[in-house]
């Protein structure tokens, strides 16, 4: 998946997958703040966008 | 002190206002009625007097719980005077997040972050000096590790020490010895001792204590806090309605029970469940509750259902061809949302968004009167899409789905925003993003609705049988419940005759003889017309789903098919057959079954013994056992008792690591140590020597009292071997449900749900959840029972709409469905002009997507989570 | 002038992920807010189609988890 996504121009560090149970609170806090972290790092996805104005 | 109109505590049910009037002006001096007047609903009425009801009723359950122990009256500890010194409860409110402090810990003197925090086991509980609270209160070592544990992780990188005192570590519940190990782990730690006193210093308000280690040094150390972890008593009032009502109380003031009838109380009819009936957790009161509810309802049966109230049903609209019309509440829960969010805000985008018809805040959405109005709005405005914004659909939306059904629309034309719980709860610092991401969240779920359809539920008979694998004592009683309230039942059981591992049995520790009392059990299941009992036959597969199973029964190579409605998992456990301590080497070392055995046969070896000695956790509690097998400390002392009542000059050692006679247990253990029995400690890295030499055995331990080895030639060796789970494997692969690292099946909750499986129509009891003693094992057969009965009473079950369904015309009949689906929901049709192609069970489909995923074809949608609304959703992002 | 703040897409399995969510709410854990929520019955719903919808519509960043 992080193949195709490279392949279409998106950075693979924009797709994050993770495993957590519902217990898991904390984890679930550290994993938020990591990828929020990493997706920031990598600026404004610019590619891959529809660009023109969609008809509602 | 609370105000004088007061909501008794937050979960309360009805969460309603009440006038407290010990505390009420009006009531105290006759003037002020202020509340009357502001009270927009006129819900205030001071005419109202207490009133007598008198209910005319066939049985009665009491459960009057406990009082936590008042620890004021001990001097020594000075909890009334010094600040820093606080019970368990309140530390409890103060790690709540709900609590006065909001889940912050501060020291009561200064406000500030402790650093060094002790628990004090044992305040109010085995303890005749100071109190007269014989019993142990059973859940205190692990609550007080708990809220160790929790307070040092909030302390978070600051830092926590924590240290708890105690005499017996008692973690003998289910999972709790791996959670002490891993207490251990992070830091807690323990010191066996009993502290004497307390003082403060009078500047800084710490509070210093000197303790005897426990090889007789002298210690002296301060804390910033001091935690008493309090037992839990009867109050008076209820020591007061027992007397009232006849009923008979332990030494310990609990209700008197029985081993066999654990929820029976000594007069007829009136049941006990909880506290009440002996100090307990919650996963126990919760087994007993079902239990008392079963147990109750069996002198009633006949009468079931004859007061019953139907719901009248509001017929549900069509809405074929109707345009949505979305409605959207949004609320504040109080400050919960609005305190962060702004809520008008969200109303006020939500009205802009095509569809929507109707947008409004509402203070609290799921209060009962609240869901009138909504009801009323849907009815008005003649909606037919409703989106709540408010906390999260794990919990409320079953309830706002029911505002639906009694405004007459299907109950998944409903979507939820979740901007409570995954909102304005974690970004509290960040009110304007919490609001866009509000904005955004409702957005997104009013997209959603537009496009949802009503679905509709599969409606299934409940076949009325009931099928209990296992015929030990827990799945006898089981039985018994079941056919008691009128239920055709099944006992399956492997061996050739009914009793389980209670066969082995000598007494309970109570006193009870088992083997007469398990004789009447068998009797009365044998000649219960209503059971029909499988003696020989074992489980050889198990077809179908909830409300309709199907069993293969093997008995002798031949197989025969049962249908049944539910399913009660009994199957037992064994003891372990011991390695090490000598055991095999002579036949004066026996397992704890074995003892008993000897006792029941009265053997040579039980009579005449000069000395005897016991070996506790015998395989439990070690590394790959890392739990307490719960029964064995308490079986020790009633096996070591009778050995004294035999011969009261014999020598009866018992060489334990904590004793664990929880409860009421307890006064067996006083009897023990009264009546001579010597108590030895040993630690898991000290373990004894046995050696069997000639005809005695030679038994060498190191006494951390005396701080020396001491050695024992003994007549006897009793092993407490652990209590290890059968192989439940196949079951659990028949059933789909799990089992833990340890063998033992996994209950639905481990607190709310002890005596039922996740699976729905499975139901568990007995040795197969944890070690437990014939009491527990009797209350958990009747809950396990009495869970199945509110399955089997409904008659006919509704199945989640929420289901996959196939388009024949796009299914390429490549089977990835078939093979990829975990309850076996979709099958190629095998008849009419789809014949071929893949179809879906609605009843067996859970509802989790993957055939839609992985549907090469695009033939599949998952109704409710379709992908032309999460693509809007994506979209309205 | 602000910092750049992205949107992520996050697709959570309603028994797991998303139930954790809840309870870092119920224990006000606080954690950035940048993530737009979408349930999905288990991550078995997930298909590449929707991350893929994700960053056409223009999301910065796409997480699932089960």
């Amino acid at each position: 998946m992080k193949g195709l996504l490279e392949h279409m121009g998106i950075e693979p560090g924009r797709l994050h997958f993770s495993w957590i149970s519902s217990a898991e609170s904390t984890k679930f806090v550290d994993v938020v703040s990591q990828v929020t972290e990493s997706v920031k790092a990598l600026g404004p996805a610019q590619n891959f966008i529809k660009r023109e104005p969609k008809v509602a | 002190m609370r105000k004088a109109a007061y909501v008794q505590y937050a979960q309360a049910v009805p969460l309603k206002y009440a006038i407290d009037s010990a505390n009420c002006i009006y009531f105290q001096k006759g003037k002020c009625r202020a509340c009357e007047k502001v009270c927009p609903t006129k819900a205030v009425d001071f005419t109202q007097k207490p009133e007598t009801v008198e209910l005319n009723v066939g049985s009665v359950v009491i459960a009057a719980g406990f009082k936590p122990f008042d620890p004021s009256r001990f001097d020594s500890y000075n909890y009334a005077n010094y600040k820093n010194v606080i019970t368990s409860m309140e530390f409890e409110r103060m790690l709540s997040a709900s609590g006065p402090s909001m889940g912050h810990v501060a020291r009561p003197s200064d406000h500030k972050d402790p650093k060094k925090i002790a628990w004090f086991q044992c305040v109010g509980s085995r303890d005749l000096n100071k109190c007269d609270n014989p019993y142990c209160s059973a859940v205190c070592c692990m609550y007080a590790i708990k809220e160790a544990v929790i307070a040092k992780e909030h302390a978070g990188a600051g830092g926590l020490d924590c240290s708890i005192f105690f005499m017996d570590m008692r973690t003998h519940g289910k999972d709790f010895e791996v959670f002490y190990e891993g207490a251990k782990k992070q830091g807690v730690r323990f010191v066996r001792s009993r502290v004497h006193t307390i003082t403060e210093d009078k500047a800084t308000k710490d509070l210093s204590v000197r303790y005897v280690t426990e090889d007789g040094a002298l210690a002296e150390e301060t804390f910033d806090m001091i935690v008493l972890s309090i037992g839990l008593e009867t109050p008076p009032e209820t020591v007061e309605l027992a007397k009232k009502l006849g009923l008979e109380l332990t030494s310990g003031r609990f209700a008197q029970t029985g081993s066999f009838t654990p929820v029976s109380t000594s007069r007829e009819g009136v049941f006990v469940c909880g506290a009440f009936a002996g100090p307990k957790d919650i996963p126990q009161s919760v087994v007993e509750a079902s239990a008392s509810a079963v147990s109750a309802g069996q002198a009633l049966a006949e009468a079931r259902g004859a007061l019953t109230k139907t719901k009248e049903a509001v017929p549900e609209t069509d809405l074929r061809g109707e345009p949505p019309r979305i409605g959207v509440f949004v609320c504040r829960c109080g400050i919960n949302i609005a305190g962060v969010v702004d809520v008008p805000s969200v109303v006020e985008h939500a009205k802009t968004l095509p569809g929507v018809v109707f947008a409004t805040d509402n203070m609290y959405s799921c209060s009962q009167d609240t869901q009138d109005t909504m009801a009323q709005i849907i009815r008005d405005n003649r909606l037919n899409r409703v989106v709540v914004a408010a906390c999260t659909p794990k919990t409320h939306e079953p309830l706002f789905q029911e505002t639906l059904i009694n405004a007459g629309l299907n109950k998944y034309l409903f979507e939820m925003a979740n901007i409570r719980n995954q909102d304005s709860w974690v970004h509290k610092e960040n009110p304007e993003a919490a609001t866009q991401k509000a904005k955004d969240l409702v957005r997104m779920g009013i997209t959603k609705a537009a496009l949802i359809e009503p679905l509709p539920e599969a409606e299934l008979d409940v076949n009325q049988t009931a099928m209990v694998a296992g015929g030990g004592i827990s799945g006898m009683s089981a039985a018994l419940a079941l056919a008691g309230q009128g239920y055709e039942t099944h006992i399956v059981e492997r061996s050739d005759r009914l009793g389980g591992q209670a066969l082995n049995l000598h007494k309970t520790w109570r006193g009870e003889d088992i083997q007469a009392k398990l004789a009447e059990m068998v009797a009365a299941v044998t000649k219960n017309p209503k059971i029909t009992v499988h003696l020989g036959t074992e489980i050889a597969g198990v077809d179908g789903f909830v409300g309709n199973f199907k069993s293969a029964l093997s008995k002798g190579g031949q197989t025969t098919s049962l249908d049944h409605g539910v399913a009660v998992v009994a199957t037992g456990a064994g003891e372990l057959r011991p390695s090490g301590y000598a055991y095999g080497k002579s036949p004066r070392i026996v397992t704890s079954l074995e003892l008993d055995k000897k006792f029941m046969a009265n053997g040579a070896l039980v009579t005449g013994l000069q000395s005897a000695v016991f070996i506790q956790c015998v395989g439990s509690r070690e590394p790959e056992r890392p739990y307490c097998s719960r029964v064995c400390c308490t079986h020790s002392i009633e096996s070591a008792l009778e050995i004294k009542r035999r011969n009261p000059d014999a020598g009866v050692y018992i060489l334990y690591r904590d004793i664990r006679s929880y409860g009421e247990r307890e006064t067996l253990y006083r009897q023990a140590r009264e009546a001579g029995v010597i108590f030895i400690r040993y630690s898991v890295d000290r373990k004894p020597v046995v050696e069997a030499a000639g005809d005695t055995v030679g038994v060498t331990v190191f006494d951390p009292i005396l701080g020396r080895t001491v050695q024992i030639g003994a007549d006897l060796l009793c092993l407490a071997s652990a209590v290890v789970p059968n192989d439940n494997t196949a079951l659990a692969r028949f059933f789909k449900v799990p089992v833990n690292a340890q063998g033992f099946f996994v209950e639905r909750h481990a607190k709310l749900g002890p005596s039922e499986f996740a699976t729905d129509g499975v139901f568990l009891c007995g040795l197969a959840h944890y070690p437990k003693p014939i009491d527990e094992s009797i209350a958990q057969g009747q809950a396990a029972a009495s869970r199945a009965i509110t399955l089997l009473a409904r008659k006919k079950i509704r199945m989640n709409g929420q289901v996959a369904k196939t388009n024949p015309a796009l299914c390429s009949s490549c089977g990835v469905c078939v093979s990829v689906c975990p309850y076996k929901a979709p099958s190629f049709t095998t008849q009419g002009p789809f014949t071929g192609k893949a179809e879906i069970n609605p009843v067996l489909c859970k509802g989790c997507g993957l055939c839609v995923a992985s549907c090469r074809s695009g033939a599949i949608n998952l109704k409710g989570f379709d992908t032309n609304q999460i693509m809007a959703m994506l979209e309205a992002m | 002038m602000s910092e750049f703040q992205p949107k992520i897409v996050a697709f959570l399995c309603n028994w797991c992920s998303y139930g954790a969510a809840d309870l870092a709410g119920v224990s006000r854990l606080q954690y950035p807010p940048n993530i737009r929520v979408v349930r999905i019955p288990c991550t078995g719903r997930l298909s590449p189609k929707f991350i893929l919808s994700a960053f056409r519509r223009g999301a910065d960043g796409v997480w699932a988890s089960g």
